[in-house]
């Protein structure tokens, strides 16, 4: 039997939605002193009315919701999902107020992009969007990638039951530290640490190649955040290949693996246990997946003689399948050419890598490299019992930061989301041929969408149908929880109808 | 420890860098030895 929910679960999870949406409004202060500072006022306007919204639906959900009790699970799931969905309505009003989105929707779309870390664009004429606009385009990735509870976590939410199930529900199953609000402040250093030395870098090398010193700290700045939560937007419409750099994508490549890295191993390196990045399975699996799909991206590329120079292979082939196994989605060649020069082996190649993803905790989506070593660790096991005697008692253990058993629980539990993914991918792919997309792209797409990557293959545009802008967004946005604070959800709205 | 903190971080981040750095090393191998068969 289906319960319908109580008046205080709606008055729990509107409490806590509230308060994650003044948390969301006041990150427009950014942006709104940036457009000051710069003297863009028009896009600062555009900011402010994004910004006074966002208090005015958050503050009357926080008085009218107001309650003292902590969150059960489901209403912590819940939160989370609507507020991910707000993020999306709230952070598309600015963007649509600049203009350089045709519709409100599109605007919708790119927000859900960003803020999910995805990197798929609708924006027009991006080479002339304001500072202030690109600026925010990028922040939404930062605060995305960080995960938009944690950003209320470190600063409003006081309960720590209520916080550590919101934690969940954002696709964070793991503490670093036993507080999951000093959980929240770690990931903040690390990623505040990485910006500044990114950001150095970055900037350096655009000065040297010849940009103003204000414009590139703006660009390494921009492409840091972008580059660290795996998001894939970039300050110009040419996207990376703008910079026609190879310093510039070497460190954007190290910047993507750096992201790609659980923040529980950054902290076991950071505090003295080195090893420990040689020994995790999650590393590992990623060394092997990188070198097995670029393998295939290679000999693909190879087949047709599309590089011919090895340095040529490494900048085009390379940066293309990290950007994709990462889920970062930065690009050094045009979406028409991944059609008309890429091998179809290279396409499927780069399907794989995006279909795989970085490790768990990390800023990346899709299946990812903790549930991909569990199962391999499972197939290892029984193919073990089937070879060895019957009376011989086979113990799988795996390394992630300590020695853990393979339970059947672990192996239960990755095998499920991994079926979850697969199905996304493929369900989305269907999606686009029923618009008249052939297969290949369609699954390109579709799977670039729900692993949260943001490569195109060309086929995100302003003239795709809405259903599939639609699609695209819930891909990005189930892919980016994992599916299970979305399931809540939908179970909740069921139980809302046919609960008793 | 108040020492020891920064300087295992700054080696942390050294640690990982390096890691990066021979995913990339890795992957130019496996473009050298396709270039050659090739």
């Amino acid at each position: 039997m289906i319960l319908k929910p109580r008046l205080q679960d709606i008055k729990n999870i509107g409490y806590y939605l509230g308060k994650i949406i003044i948390g969301l409004g006041l990150t427009m202060v950014v942006p709104v002193i940036i457009g000051l500072v710069s003297g863009e006022i028009n896009p600062a306007l555009d900011f402010i009315i994004g910004l006074e919204t966002a208090l005015v639906f958050g503050l009357i959900l926080t008085k009218l919701c107001f309650t003292e009790e902590d969150l059960n699970w489901m209403q912590g799931m819940i939160a989370v999902s609507l507020s991910w969905l707000a993020a999306m309505l709230l952070g598309a009003i600015p963007l649509y107020l600049s203009g350089h989105w045709k519709s409100y929707l599109d605007a919708c779309f790119d927000a859900m992009s960003g803020f999910a870390t995805t990197g798929l664009i609708l924006v027009q004429d991006l080479d002339h969007l304001s500072y202030t606009h690109n600026f925010w385009r990028h922040l939404i990735m930062f605060i995305g990638g960080q995960g938009i509870v944690i950003v209320a976590l470190s600063f409003f939410v006081k309960g720590l039951s209520g916080a550590f199930k919101m934690y969940v529900g954002e696709a964070r199953d793991e503490r670093i530290l036993p507080n999951v609000i000093h959980t929240a402040r770690f990931i903040w250093l690390v990623s505040i640490t990485y910006f500044i030395l990114g950001t150095l870098a970055l900037a350096s090398v655009g000065i040297f190649s010849g940009m103003k010193p204000v414009n590139a700290f703006f660009h390494g700045a921009c492409v840091f955040m972008a580059a660290f939560d795996t998001g894939g937007f970039a300050p110009q419409s040419q996207n990376i290949l703008y910079y026609h750099s190879l310093p510039f994508e070497m460190i954007t490549i190290v910047i993507m693996i750096l992201g790609a890295i659980n923040f529980k191993l950054h902290y076991h390196i950071w505090m003295g246990r080195r090893k420990e990045l040689f020994k995790n399975i999650e590393t590992r699996t990623l060394f092997i997946t990188v070198m097995v799909t670029f393998f295939i991206v290679a000999l693909g590329l190879t087949q047709l003689n599309t590089y011919p120079k090895v340095m040529m292979l490494l900048r085009k082939g390379f940066y293309q399948l990290i950007s994709a196994h990462t889920g970062t989605g930065y690009q050094t060649v045009y979406a028409a050419q991944f059609m008309r020069e890429w091998s179809n082996l290279s396409l499927v190649g780069i399907i794989i890598a995006m279909a795989l993803g970085g490790a768990v905790c990390s800023t990346t989506g899709a299946i990812k490299m903790l549930r991909i070593g569990v199962i391999f660790k499972a197939l290892l096991e029984d193919t073990k019992r089937i070879i060895l005697p019957e009376r011989a008692v086979v113990v799988q253990k795996f390394h992630h930061i300590k020695e853990i058993l393979l339970e059947d629980n672990l192996v239960r539990s990755a095998l499920l989301i991994t079926l979850a993914y697969l199905l996304f991918y493929v369900l989305g792919a269907l999606m686009g041929m029923f618009f008249g997309y052939p297969f290949l792209n369609s699954l390109f797409e579709s799977t670039s969408a729900a692993a949260n990557v943001g490569l195109s293959c060309g086929i995100t545009k302003t003239t795709m149908p809405a259903a599939l802008k639609l699609t695209y967004i819930f891909q990005m946005w189930a892919g980016r929880l994992e599916f299970m604070s979305v399931f809540t959800l939908i179970g909740f709205f069921v139980a809302a109808i046919k609960g008793k | 420890m108040k020492i020891k903190i920064p300087f295992n971080i700054a080696l942390g981040i050294t640690t990982e860098v390096l890691f990066a750095l021979s995913i990339i090393l890795a992957a130019f191998l496996i473009c050298l030895a396709l270039m050659l068969k090739t």
